[in-house]
């Protein structure tokens, strides 16, 4: 089990998972070494996943699909918003999480684990992964998004 | 020997949707007509299969919904099925429209010659009325109309008792307590989804990888299969079925590469693996017409290569549908009286009525994109439709697929609640080459389901207004 970075906003609380890197966007991405050093597995933040709601469809791009990062990856639609997610790394999708066909619920109820949505075999992993956030820089941009939207209701 | 009535301008081999609207059109120009049709007026579609397929669905989709009164704040004790009074009702509704279909004949005075009719020359039909007795009937033009067949594989024991049509599967007095249904294409799971109403335990199997192969978009087919498993229905895709064996009161149907093949048990076993064109012992060969593998060749006015013959709906293959019949039947009964008609299938739609229902026309996205025109698709849920919230049936959505920059309407995709209704606004799209913007500007009646296609047609620009693009 990951340790996480946790806020509370508004009665609302949003973990950051401390072993991943992030995109501002709201993806996760999980380095897969030393099992699997060229692929990272790829989510929804818990905090995308409580913004966005109740997950009806999650989309991923078929595996062998090729992405460069900035693409989209993935439509994920949920009863009250369609979120298209771009990949945070270029690559190819290796896997796609079989289980969200029956139980797209699982992105709402476990997000950084059995909610994940693809593997990608990475392109540039060595000069992109410069490009993400750490742990800590993610949670930051995070409370100060989840503070804004707290205003505007 | 030649009787008064022996002899017609128009001759119709075939009283399906495609022969009758043929002849009540013809005799709507001016022409006399003669009608041939072995069974009862309507073909397939009116006697066993859209019609009576659509009756039963009604009934189950009525019985779900009681089942949900409390949803809706009623208190309804208990529904159950009277399978008798269901055949009866579902016979009463066809009978009726069968009824309807002779009387416009008659009103026409279509003349509706009752046999099993074969062309022997080019201008004459010979009818054997099935009691010895054979007549012919001569005409200046024919029109060939003979309709489909229901298609069988060759899978070993798929003669057994136990395995049935789709024909066989509109008439029953039990309900199979475990049905597994071979074909996953329309009529596959269209009757997956009246049998699961009933109570069935419903397993189908599709020999492709994919369900609905050919019938829609792709993205539509694979969404339609994570709610139907979602629900429980088994629904495996590569699973090719291999042999049926009975065993005592059961059937157990093997599917599946040799070493990794998978057993499903079951009660009834329904074959429903798509129709063929029915063009054999009606003397085709024999006078040298031309054929298209099963399916007879036409031009694109309908004309055949024999003189002044022309043929129409299912027996010419592509799309089997009783309202492509019915425009091919339009198409031929005007060449026939001296019209220069193309047929046009731009248009025509396609329709699923499994729950929720499917529908599309034009283009999808797989083939736009394997034409090279550069498209844009831009989608919108039925769960943020007001009306579908309102009926409690909110899976689905509707995609259209457009070109890009001018937004015209190359194709529109739709599952959910009543698109098989909705998807006439698509079809006319489609024909007349409306844009996006055309769409977007027309008003959508509130609260409606037809207010997806707006919102859609709104997202084209990047402008949805009832859902929220992160």
């Amino acid at each position: 089990m990951p340790e996480y970075l946790e806020t509370t906003v508004d009665k609302f609380t949003f973990r950051v998972a401390k072993d991943r890197l992030y995109t501002a966007k709201g993806v996760w991405v999980f380095w897969m070494q030393p099992e699997a050093p060229n692929r990272v597995r790829i989510g929804l933040t818990d905090y995308l996943q409580q913004r966005s709601g109740d997950v009806a469809f999650a989309s991923v791009q078929p595996v062998g699909t090729k992405v460069l990062a900035g693409e989209k990856l993935a439509d994920v639609e949920t009863i009250k918003a369609m979120v298209e997610l771009p990949s945070p790394v270029s690559g190819t999708v290796v896997e796609v999480n079989p289980a969200l066909d029956t139980t797209p619920e699982l992105i709402n109820q476990d997000p950084y684990d059995k909610g994940w949505l693809a593997v990608i075999e990475t392109a540039s992993w060595d000069t992109e992964r410069a490009t993400l956030l750490e742990p800590e820089a993610y949670f930051k941009v995070m409370e100060a998004e989840a503070k804004e939207e707290a205003k505007k209701l | 020997m030649s009787a008064p009535g022996d002899s017609a301008d128009i001759a119709v081999l075939g009283g399906g949707p495609g022969g009758y609207v043929a002849a009540l059109r013809a005799a709507q120009l001016g022409a006399r007509v003669i009608l041939v049709e072995k069974d009862r007026v309507g073909g397939t579609c009116l006697n066993v299969g859209c019609i009576p397929t659509k009756a039963l669905l009604t009934s189950a989709e009525l019985l779900l919904r009681a089942k949900r009164g409390s949803e809706f704040g009623l208190a309804i004790p208990q529904v159950s099925v009277d399978l008798p009074a269901l055949m009866a009702c579902k016979r009463k509704t066809v009978d009726q429209l069968v009824g309807g279909v002779e009387q416009l004949l008659k009103a026409r005075r279509v003349t509706l010659v009752r046999g099993a009719g074969r062309i022997i020359r080019p201008d004459t039909l010979s009818v054997d009325d099935g009691q010895g007795g054979v007549r012919e009937y001569s005409a200046q033009r024919i029109i060939l109309a003979p309709g489909s067949v229901t298609a069988t594989p060759p899978i070993a024991g798929s003669d057994l008792p136990g395995v049935i049509t789709s024909t066989g599967a509109l008439d029953i007095d039990t309900v199979p307590a475990r049905l597994v249904i071979v074909g996953g294409g329309v009529i596959g799971l269209e009757f997956a989804c009246i049998y699961e109403a009933l109570g069935s335990k419903v397993t189908v199997l599709e020999m492709t990888p994919a369900i609905l192969p050919g019938a829609t978009d792709e993205a539509i087919a694979k969404r339609l299969h994570s709610l139907l498993r979602r629900r429980g229905l088994d629904v495996q895709t590569n699973a090719v079925v291999q042999r049926i064996e009975r065993n005592g009161e059961m059937l157990r149907v093997f599917a599946g590469a040799a070493g990794a093949e998978t057993t499903t048990e079951c009660d009834r076993v329904l074959i429903a693996t798509g129709r063929w064109p029915n063009t054999q012992g009606m003397g085709f060969a024999e006078l040298g017409l031309r054929m298209n593998g099963r399916a007879i060749a036409v031009d694109e006015r309908l004309a055949t290569n024999l003189p002044n013959v022309w043929a129409i709906g299912d027996a010419i293959g592509g799309w089997m549908l009783a309202h492509k019949a019915m425009v091919d039947g339009r198409v031929a009964a005007e060449n026939a009286t001296g019209g220069q008609r193309q047929v046009d299938y731009r248009s025509v739609p396609s329709v699923i009525f499994t729950r929720p229902e499917v529908a599309s026309v034009g283009l999808t996205e797989s083939q736009a994109r394997a034409a090279g025109v550069p498209i844009k698709v831009t989608q919108f849920p039925f769960s943020a439709n007001p009306r579908a919230r309102i009926f409690g049936e909110t899976d689905g959505l509707v995609r259209l697929i457009c070109e890009a920059g001018s937004g015209r309407i190359l194709g529109v995709h739709m599952l959910g609640l009543h698109v098989t209704d909705l998807i006439a606004e698509g079809a006319l799209a489609v024909q007349t080459g409306a844009t996006a913007d055309n769409l977007a500007w027309t008003t959508h009646a509130h609260p409606t389901l037809p207010e997806a296609m707006l919102e859609a047609a709104l997202g084209f620009s990047g402008g949805a207004l009832h859902i929220h693009a992160q």
